[in-house]
Parts: C-alpha cells; sequence; structure tokens
C-alpha cells in the first residue's frame, strides 16, 4: 500500500503532507519529509526514481511490520518534488505512473499547475488526491475519471457555498481565491494540457503573479 | 470584524518570512479564538487554516472536538473542511473519534457527495470501534449504485478490516461477487483490496483463484494485471497445483509484455510457484534473464533499478543464468546512483559462490576503497551534480557514498563470507585479511560486527589460530586503532576481539596487553585487556614452570613486575568492573611476585639439591625441576575446561530437572487489584480527611474492586464474604448513606476522630467477617496481625520513619489497640505476604501533612 504521498518544493518546503499509516509519533509528520527532502536533492541527476539508501529507515518511524521493504517513489517536476512512500504490495513503475495521473489532474483542476496553486489551494490538493488514493490504496488511475470527480466536488462545495452565503458575488470555496478570480478554479475542464505545457507557463506563470 | 482567510494567512506567512515564529503564534491566537465562535462558517474556516499550519508541524490536536462539530456541519463546503482536517490531525489515539460513530452512520445514508467524503475520512481515522459499528452499513452499501461509491467501500474495508477482522468473513461474500462487477475500476478495486489483504494472511484467499484466474486471461491492464500476479504469488505456495495452471498464461505474459513492472511480477510469481525449475523451466528462466539483462544495460535509469531487484529473485534458482552477467552487474557498482548501486550490492552478495567469493569481496573491497576517497574528495562530477541538484547548503554534508552506505557494502562482505556457517569461504586465513582490511578502509563504526567474526573464526578454525593471533597482535600495536578511541570510525572496538583471541590462543603479547596507553579504550575492553593478561600470564608461567631453571628467575620476576606495575594503575579506573577485576589480577600477580620473591635464596638450595641429595627436601619426586610453585597458579583459572562455539538450541536441550514447573508461579500471582485496594483506601482516607471527594469514586472504585477479585475468586463462599467485607466497609464510611445508624460519625467535621469510630465498630465486624484469604495463599495461616506488623516495621522502614508516623495516623490512640482495626481493615491473610507494600504504604500515608 501506499503509506505517504508528500509534496514539497526544491527548497524543502512542504506543500502538502498526508500519511496513510500511523506514525510513531506525530513530530515524525514532519521530520520524515525533511529527511527524504534532504537525500533526494541530494540525488545525481538522471538517476532514477527510487531512493533506495540505507540513510533512510521508514520502517523504525512508520507503523508496520519490519519485514516489509519501504521503497521511495518520486518525481520532480519544474520546482515541485512528488514523493510517494510505498511497501512491497505497490509497483514502483505502477506508482511512477500514478504520479503523473495525479499531476495531470492536478494540472486539470487548476489550468496549467503552478507552485502557488498548491499553496494557496491546500484543501483542493487534498480534495484531488483523495480522488486517486484512498486510505493507501489507489482508488482511480484514469485522468479523466477523476477530473471529473474532481469537478463534481468543486460543484458541489460551491453551491453549497452559494446556498450558505447568498450575498456573496464570487462563487469562493472557504474564502475564495487567490488566482485572479475563479475562472480559473471554477472551470478546472477547459483544456487538455500536457505537464510539459504547465512546466514552461509555470515560470513565465510565476513573475505574472 | 475583520477574519483572517485561509488566503490571508498564507500571503502573511510569505510576507513575513523572517519573523514566522511571531506571526503564527498570533496567528494561532486567532484561531483558537475563532474555533470557539458561534459561527460554523468562521469556524470552519479556522479550522481549515489549523490544518495549513499542521503541515508546517505545528499541533492540531487540540481542535479535535472543534473539528467534530465541523464535520456535522450539514453544509457540504464545510464538512469537507472538517473531514479533511480530520483525516490529517486524527489518529487511533483521539478520543473524541467515539462521538463520531452517528455521524458517519448518518454521511454513509446521505447523498453521494457526503458518502464519499465520510468514506475517504474513515479509511483514515477507522478505530476498532468505528470498524464494528459501521460494519454492517459498509457490507450493504457494497451493492451501491453508484460504481464511485462501491470501488470506495471496497478500499475503506481494507482499513475497517484492519481494525477489526471478523467484518472480513461477513462481508466477503458480497466483495467476491465484485471481481465481476460491471465497472472496471471496481474490480480493480476490489483485486487491490485483496492483494492487500493476501499479504497478511494469504491463506484465506485461496478460494479467490479462479475468478482472479479468469481476470489474468482476460485483463489487458497492467495496473490490475500486476495486482493480480502478486496475489497469486502470495497464495501459490499454498495451494501447490495452482503453480502448474499459472504456468501457462504467466509465461504468455512474460513473452508478450513490454512492461518491465509486469515482468518483475511475473518473475517473482514464477519463483515461488517454482516455476523456473527443471528442464521446462530452463527455458522461462533463460527468457527472463534475457529479457532482463536488456533492461540491465538500458538507459533508463528506473528499469535497470527494477532489472536489477529481479534479478536478486533469480538468482537462488538459477544462478548460473545471471553470472553470465556479472561483469554488467559488477560496473553497476560504479554507478552514480545511490539507488542502483544498493541493488547491485543486493544482487552481488546473492550470487556468490565458492568459487567467486574471493574475486566479488575483492571488487567489492576495492569499491569500498573508492567510496572512502570520494567520501573526503568528491570528484568533479559529483560536485558539480550535487550543486545543480540543490542551492548548496542543504546537502553539504551529504556525499555520494555516505557512511550508511559504506556500513552497508561492509556488512555485505561480511554476510557475503559468514553467511550458512562460511559455506562459501575455502581459505579462512584470507578471511582473516579480509576483516582486518575492512576494519582499516570502512571508515565507518563496524566494530562489532568485525568482533563477532573474528572470535568466531578464531575459535571454529583451529588452522588460522596463530595467524589469527599474529594479526591480532599487529592490531593491538598499532597506536592509531587505540588513540582513535573515541572516534568511532576507526573501529576501537575490534580491540576486543584481538585482546580476546590474543589472551586465548597466543604466548607472547604479554607486554601488549598492559601498556598505560589501554587507559584510553573503553572499560569494557580494558577488562578483556586485564583478563587476557591474565591468561597469557598464566600460560608463560606454566611454561615457564615445565622447562624451569634457574637463569629464568630475573626475566620472570621482571615480567611480573611489569604486569604489576600495568594493573595497579587500573586498580582506581573509574568503571567498577575494570577495577574489580584489576584488582583480583593485582592480588594473584602479586602472590606469584612475592612467591618469585622468596623464591630467590632457593637457586642455593636447588642446585646442589639437583646433584645429590644433601638436603631433606620436602619435594617427594627428585626427578622433577623445582620451581616456584606459584607459576602454576594462574594455570588452573583458565585452562581447566576447552572453549567450544555454543549450538544456537543448546540452551533448549538443557533437560528439565524434575519436579521443577516452569509454569507455576513461584510467588503469587500479581495482585495489582489488591495493590488498587490499598491505595484506594488510603485514598478513601484522605477524603475523610477532609478533602471532598466525591463518594462516587469511592464506590466506582469498590465496585472495580469487587470485580478485581472476582478473577482471584475460586468459590462462590469467598466471593459472599468480600460482599459482606465491602458492604461493612460501606457501612463505615460516613460519606456512604446505608441504613445502619451512624450517629456519631455522620457529618462530624473533626478528622481525628474518625479511627475512633471505625474502634467502635470493630468488635460487631470482625465477627461478621473473617479474614479473607487470598486465593493463592489461603494455606498459609498468619499469626496475629499485629505480631507481624512490628516485625516488618523492624525490616523493611527506616526506624525513624516509622516511629514519627504512628502517632500521625492514628493519633490519640495507644498503638496496639490502633493495630487491631487496622488488622482488620486490610485482610489478615494478606498481611503476611505483602506486608512489606501495606506496610510502608501505611506509613507513608501520613509523611505529607508533617
Amino acid at each position: 500500500m501506499i503509506h505517504s504521498v508528500l509534496i514539497f518544493n526544491t527548497s524543502g518546503t512542504p506543500r502538502l503532507i498526508k500519511f496513510y499509516t500511523p506514525l510513531r509519533s506525530p513530530e515524525l509528520a514532519t521530520v520524515i519529509p525533511q529527511k527524504i527532502f534532504k537525500l533526494i536533492s541530494s540525488r545525481p541527476p538522471g538517476a532514477c526514481n527510487f531512493l533506495d539508501v540505507p540513510d533512510l529507515d521508514m520502517t523504525s518511524q512508520l507503523n508496520i511490520a519490519s519485514n516489509d521493504r519501504i521503497c521511495v517513489v518520486y518525481r520532480n517536476y519544474a520546482t515541485l518534488y512528488f514523493v510517494f512512500v510505498i511497501d512491497g504490495g505497490e509497483s514502483e513503475l505502477g506508482i511512477l505512473d500514478l504520479i503523473q495521473v495525479f499531476v495531470e489532474s492536478l494540472d486539470k483542476a487548476f489550468r496549467n499547475v503552478c507552485e502557488l496553486d498548491l499553496v494557496f489551494h491546500f484543501d483542493e490538493v487534498h480534495a484531488i488526491l483523495a480522488e486517486i488514493v484512498q486510505g493507501g490504496l489507489v482508488l482511480e488511475t484514469n485522468v479523466a475519471e477523476i477530473s471529473q470527480m474532481v469537478e463534481e466536488g468543486f460543484k458541489a462545495r460551491k453551491a453549497s457555498y452559494a446556498a450558505a452565503n447568498p450575498l456573496s458575488l464570487s462563487g469562493g470555496v472557504m474564502g475564495g481565491s487567490s488566482r485572479g478570480g475563479n475562472s480559473n478554479v471554477s472551470s478546472p475542464l477547459s483544456s487538455l494540457q500536457t505537464p510539459i505545457g504547465w512546466l514552461t507557463e509555470r515560470i513565465t506563470g510565476l513573475n505574472a503573479r | 470584524m475583520w477574519e483572517r482567510t485561509l488566503q490571508d494567512l498564507i500571503r502573511g506567512l510569505r510576507a513575513n518570512k523572517n519573523d514566522e515564529s511571531k506571526f503564527i503564534a498570533q496567528a494561532i491566537e486567532e484561531i483558537r479564538r475563532e474555533v470557539r465562535s458561534k459561527d460554523m462558517e468562521l469556524k470552519a474556516a479556522a479550522i481549515l487554516k489549523m490544518t495549513f499550519l499542521d503541515m508546517l508541524g505545528y499541533d492540531l490536536s487540540w481542535a479535535d472536538f472543534n473539528i467534530i462539530e465541523v464535520m456535522s456541519s450539514t453544509k457540504y463546503h464545510l464538512k469537507t473542511v472538517g473531514y479533511l482536517a480530520a483525516s490529517q490531525s486524527f489518529s487511533e489515539r483521539t478520543d473524541v473519534l467515539m462521538l463520531t460513530t452517528n455521524l458517519l452512520k448518518k454521511d454513509l445514508s446521505s447523498n453521494p457527495a457526503d458518502v464519499a467524503l465520510a468514506l475517504n475520512g474513515l479509511s483514515h481515522f477507522v478505530t476498532p470501534d468505528l470498524a464494528r459499528d459501521l460494519t454492517q452499513e459498509l457490507n450493504a452499501m457494497l451493492n451501491h449504485s453508484r460504481a464511485h461509491i462501491r470501488k470506495r467501500v471496497i478500499l475503506a474495508l481494507f482499513k475497517v478490516i484492519q481494525q477489526h477482522p471478523e467484518t472480513l468473513p461477513f462481508c466477503l461474500p458480497r466483495l467476491i461477487e465484485k471481481l465481476d462487477d460491471p465497472d472496471f475500476s471496481v474490480v480493480s478495486s476490489t483485486v487491490n483490496l485483496f492483494c492487500e489483504l493476501s499479504r497478511r494472511n494469504p491463506q484465506d484467499f485461496l478460494s479467490l483463484a479462479p475468478p482472479l484466474f479468469h481476470i489474468l486471461t482476460t485483463s489487458s491492464n497492467n495496473w490490475m494485471l500486476i495486482k493480480v500476479i502478486k496475489l497469486f504469488g502470495a497464495i501459490s505456495p499454498y495451494e501447490p497445483r495452482l503453480a502448474k495452471k499459472l504456468q501457462g498464461p504467466i509465461t504468455d505474459l512474460i513473452q508478450t509484455t513490454a512492461a518491465i513492472s509486469l515482468l518483475y511480477e511475473c518473475v517473482h510469481t514464477c519463483i515461488i510457484g517454482g516455476m523456473l525449475d527443471g528442464s521446462d523451466g530452463l527455458a522461462l528462466a533463460r527468457l527472463c534473464v534475457n529479457k532482463l539483462s536488456t533492461f540491465l544495460e538500458n538507459d533508463d535509469q528506473n528499469l535497470k533499478y527494477i532489472a536489477l531487484m529481479a534479478m536478486v529473485k533469480i538468482v537462488p534458482v538459477r544462478p548460473e543464468l545471471v553470472a553470465e552477467h556479472q561483469a554488467v552487474i559488477l560496473s553497476s557498482l560504479d554507478d552514480l546512483d545511490m539507488s542502483i548501486r544498493m541493488r547491485a550490492l543486493e544482487l552481488i552478495s546473492s550470487m556468490v559462490t565458492p568459487y567467486n567469493l574471493q574475486y566479488l569481496v575483492q571488487q567489492l573491497l576495492s569499491h569500498l576503497v573508492k567510496a572512502n576517497q570520494t567520501s573526503s574528495t568528491p570528484s568533479a562530477q559529483a560536485t558539480l551534480a550535487q550543486a545543480l541538484q540543490s542551492d548548496g547548503q542543504s546537502t553539504s554534508g551529504i556525499s555520494l557514498y555516505t557512511p550508511a552506505y559504506r556500513q552497508e557494502i561492509s556488512s555485505r562482505i561480511i554476510d557475503m563470507c559468514s553467511r550458512n556457517m562460511y559455506e562459501n569461504v575455502q581459505d579462512f586465513d584470507w578471511y582473516l585479511s579480509v576483516l582486518l582490511d575492512l576494519i582499516y578502509i570502512a571508515n565507518v563504526d563496524i566494530a562489532a560486527m568485525i568482533c563477532d567474526q573474528l572470535v568466531n573464526v578464531a575459535v571454529r578454525v583451529r588452522a588460522s589460530r596463530a595467524y589469527a593471533v599474529q594479526l591480532m597482535a599487529k592490531l593491538l600495536d598499532d597506536d592509531g586503532i587505540v588513540l582513535g578511541a573515541n572516534d568511532p570510525t576507526k573501529c576501537t572496538g575490534v580491540l576486543w576481539a584481538a585482546a580476546w583471541i590474543c589472551g586465548e590462543y597466543s604466548e607472547t603479547v604479554l607486554t601488549r596487553l598492559i601498556q598505560p596507553s589501554i587507559s584510553l579504550l573503553s572499560s569494557d575492553i580494558i577488562a578483556v585487556y586485564i583478563q587476557a593478561t591474565l591468561k597469557v600470564l598464566s600460560r608463560w608461567t606454566y611454561d615457564l614452570a615445565e622447562g624451569w631453571s634457574n637463569e629464568q628467575l630475573k626475566s620472570a620476576k621482571e615480567t611480573v613486575d611489569a604486569v604489576l606495575t600495568g594493573l595497579n594503575p587500573l586498580c582506581c579506573h573509574a568503571d567498577m568492573e575494570v577495577q574489580e577485576r584489576a584488582a583480583n589480577a593485582a592480588q594473584l600477580v602479586t602472590l606469584i611476585h612475592a612467591d618469585l620473591s622468596t623464591f630467590q635464596p632457593k637457586p642455593f638450595v636447588e642446585t646442589p639439591q639437583q646433584d645429590a641429595y644433601l638436603t631433606g627436601f620436602e619435594d617427594p619426586t627428585p626427578q622433577t625441576n623445582d620451581f616456584p610453585k606459584s607459576l602454576l597458579l594462574l594455570r588452573r583459572f583458565f585452562n581447566s575446561y576447552k572453549l567450544r562455539p555454543v549450538a544456537v538450541n543448546a540452551n533448549k536441550q538443557v533437560p528439565i530437572p524434575a519436579g521443577l514447573n516452569l509454569d507455576s508461579w513461584i510467588t503469587a500471582p500479581p495482585k495489582r487489584a489488591l495493590d488498587e485496594d490499598v491505595r484506594e483506601r488510603k485514598k478513601k482516607k484522605k477524603s475523610k480527611k477532609g478533602k471532598e471527594k466525591a463518594e462516587s469514586t469511592a464506590e466506582r472504585v469498590n465496585e472495580g474492586l469487587s470485580k478485581g477479585y472476582v478473577e482471584y475468586n475460586e468459590d462462590e463462599e469467598e466471593a459472599a464474604q468480600r460482599r459482606a467485607e465491602r458492604l461493612a466497609r460501606q457501612r463505615d464510611d460516613p460519606y456512604y448513606l446505608t441504613d445502619a445508624p451512624k450517629s456519631k460519625s455522620v457529618g462530624s467535621p473533626d478528622v481525628d476522630s474518625i479511627p475512633v469510630v471505625r474502634l467502635e465498630g470493630m468488635p460487631s465486624l470482625s465477627a461478621l467477617t473473617p479474614p479473607r484469604p487470598s486465593s493463592r495463599l489461603s494455606d498459609v495461616q498468619p499469626p496475629p496481625a499485629h505480631k507481624h506488623f512490628e516485625l516488618d516495621r523492624d525490616e523493611e522502614t527506616p526506624a525513624h520513619l516509622a516511629v514519627a508516623s504512628s502517632p500521625a495516623t492514628r493519633p490519640g490512640t495507644p498503638l496496639t489497640e490502633a493495630e487491631i482495626p487496622s488488622g482488620l481493615e486490610t485482610p489478615d491473610a494478606i498481611v503476611v505476604k505483602r506486608a512489606k507494600k501495606k506496610g510502608t504504604g501505611k506509613r507513608k500515608t501520613p509523611v505529607p501533612p508533617l
């Protein structure tokens, strides 16, 4: 199963921390990402996407059987690292594909996702992840299906918000959006974008904001 | 009114980068206020902010209850916030979770959006209680009309079953139905669930084989195939016929698939099912290895990594096929990527045979040397890579070859050689030299491992002992190691083994063992040094005695003197163990020394004695040389028995002496309830003394006590006795409302008067309740209670405490009288054995007031 999903940027700031397995102590929720970040960021370019180093002793920190081999699968997109911590029940390469699915789903939902989207909409990111992984098991791998569910969830929240705040002008969810109005978020499926597309967009996009 | 939204908080955080902690402290203060607000929107916004801060490492657990409030909101957009916060911060230990049962039940029967939310939340924070209570609902929902809900239920069941295993048999029939659900991803989820569950107890899922086989032969989705094959890999050891049936489809898959992840799983399952054995298997194995070897040389590091992992699986079955690719595998050791190197290491260590062991170990050793060099001065390429990857500061401490990696190589080398009782080692002198090399080049603390190996080899391999001693003597002489005592990478710990081996098998290293510099070493090593010194000395003196000639007296005295001067400073070493051993040794050596000193005149006597029987010497055998008898003193200590390795299960073979029952209690079983009894009565006493403790606690305690007693109860009669006694005690309690008349004590504010009241009730009570026997000690008849009290007061408690406290406990009452009620208050029979606890406890109670 998947024990944890982490996103952090290239300077180590966490953008999403999710543990599906109880930790031995709550402090580890910040210690483990830091440790993984340190190890990942020191890897040479062109290295494989599996972090398999003796320095990382995950079994002693997660509440799991010690004979299970823990593997860290990660992928770097522009300024972000997407990290999945898995055990022998998952296929390493399969998870690598799943990260791609996750990123594509984010990209669809946010339309050219960038790091700032993850910062200001961390609840949305959690909602999207919840459509892909539930309780450490993979729920759905089809991007179209995921995006549809994400959109449904978003609409439901928007409707609920509108019903609760009849006077509010924007259909913002929990405090509104920061990204130049809600046009981005409210039409998450408006265009199909490749990850490469949003990679390049991101660099210009960040400056524009 | 202006409240910060999550966005404001994040903007503020970004604006206050240099003073983050102050800003956050302020924000948390706000959140604490807002969370108590009546406005649900505000509360939810606060919880959302808190969830964000939780990710940054700030504690969220204080808001547990507020999170549940938000979860129970009827508005979907607020509910999501609540569930998100709950899934991030709740754990099994969260006590408010028991409040969520009904909420979850409600949400699970609500609209699909709520259901999805609840199911996702449930798989994060399910507890055994929640799992038990929701089993019915979840089972019913397996037939939900929406595929999206069905798959969520299936996945949620995984965590539920983990917490409450009884759910599985209950839901299993419906889960099996889900294997041919019309919706593809529901089937996929079900397979996924079974795959995870089968990792824990595979034998429960044998009945799934037919539907799974169907999926295996019809599906073309790699994701699902991987899971199905994993599942078969887990269950096939329990059903031998399965392997035969799987062989066809899996061979097909191996031949056709381009996906290495699937290939890897197929290889794994093939090996578990024994499909690579025999002549049929050979072709299949060759196919696998050939496919994998193309991946080994692939530019994609990921494929290389998986190929190496798959090879590790094949090696035990078909080592000869993998050995063909030895060169490629060895070259992966030089890969920049540590993950690849780790897998290559694993593969290499599993490829070992007696014929290639020396070559492979040599390769690893030279790799280790390389790792050392690069760790001190990283190669240009590595430096460049690091500079590219990061902004410098975060990775400066990490080099390409970390200590943990060098440790890994070292332990692999040792494992390769020592595996299966050294089955691959043919030349143990070579192995010893490898170990010695490791000490010098590992540059990490592997002393413990090396020690084990050195001692093991020296003990087991007689032929290598001389060489071992030679090497160890060199080690003992190496100042670099001795002086590196504070640097764990210098492996100073190996001196432990060196000293021991020399002590056991050498005759000549005496001076090295007692040089003054050993005081730098850790105390356990010094202790071994002392012991080794004695052992060597014993052997040396014995040899001396054997071939005694008077010319040796001088050198003997010098040596013993040297040992003594070496030992003397250690007699006042800071460590107990060293001190004791040094003192013991010094005494023994002093004996020898004294004997040698007094022996001095004897040469004059002895020479004539040898020539002719001039003196009436006591020696009955004139043929033997005369020598200082003390030279044989040490011999007995160390050479009486032969030291041999102990078999792992030797301990089990020691017969249990007749009449010894290891399962019976040596003392009475734990008397937790009884101890509570004492404690609680103390509490009750306190409450009587004016601390307004609710009687309800006392009552609960009484009930708990009586429950606790029931466990030890063996017959109904005792229970009745106890009940009667409890009633009596309650009647005694001034705060306990019974119908018994309690004219004097009720409402009396005078604390001191309470024991007096008890005294009054005493005679009738003692008649009512005979001494309660403890179940295990019932046959021990106690002598009169007060006698024992006094006895253990003398033994157990400091006299001043006992004297000071006894008046305080029962003020105004003569001691002898006071003993009687207290003897009654606590059950007499227990007094005998438990007197210690009770005695001190009794006396401790009054200390605080003093």
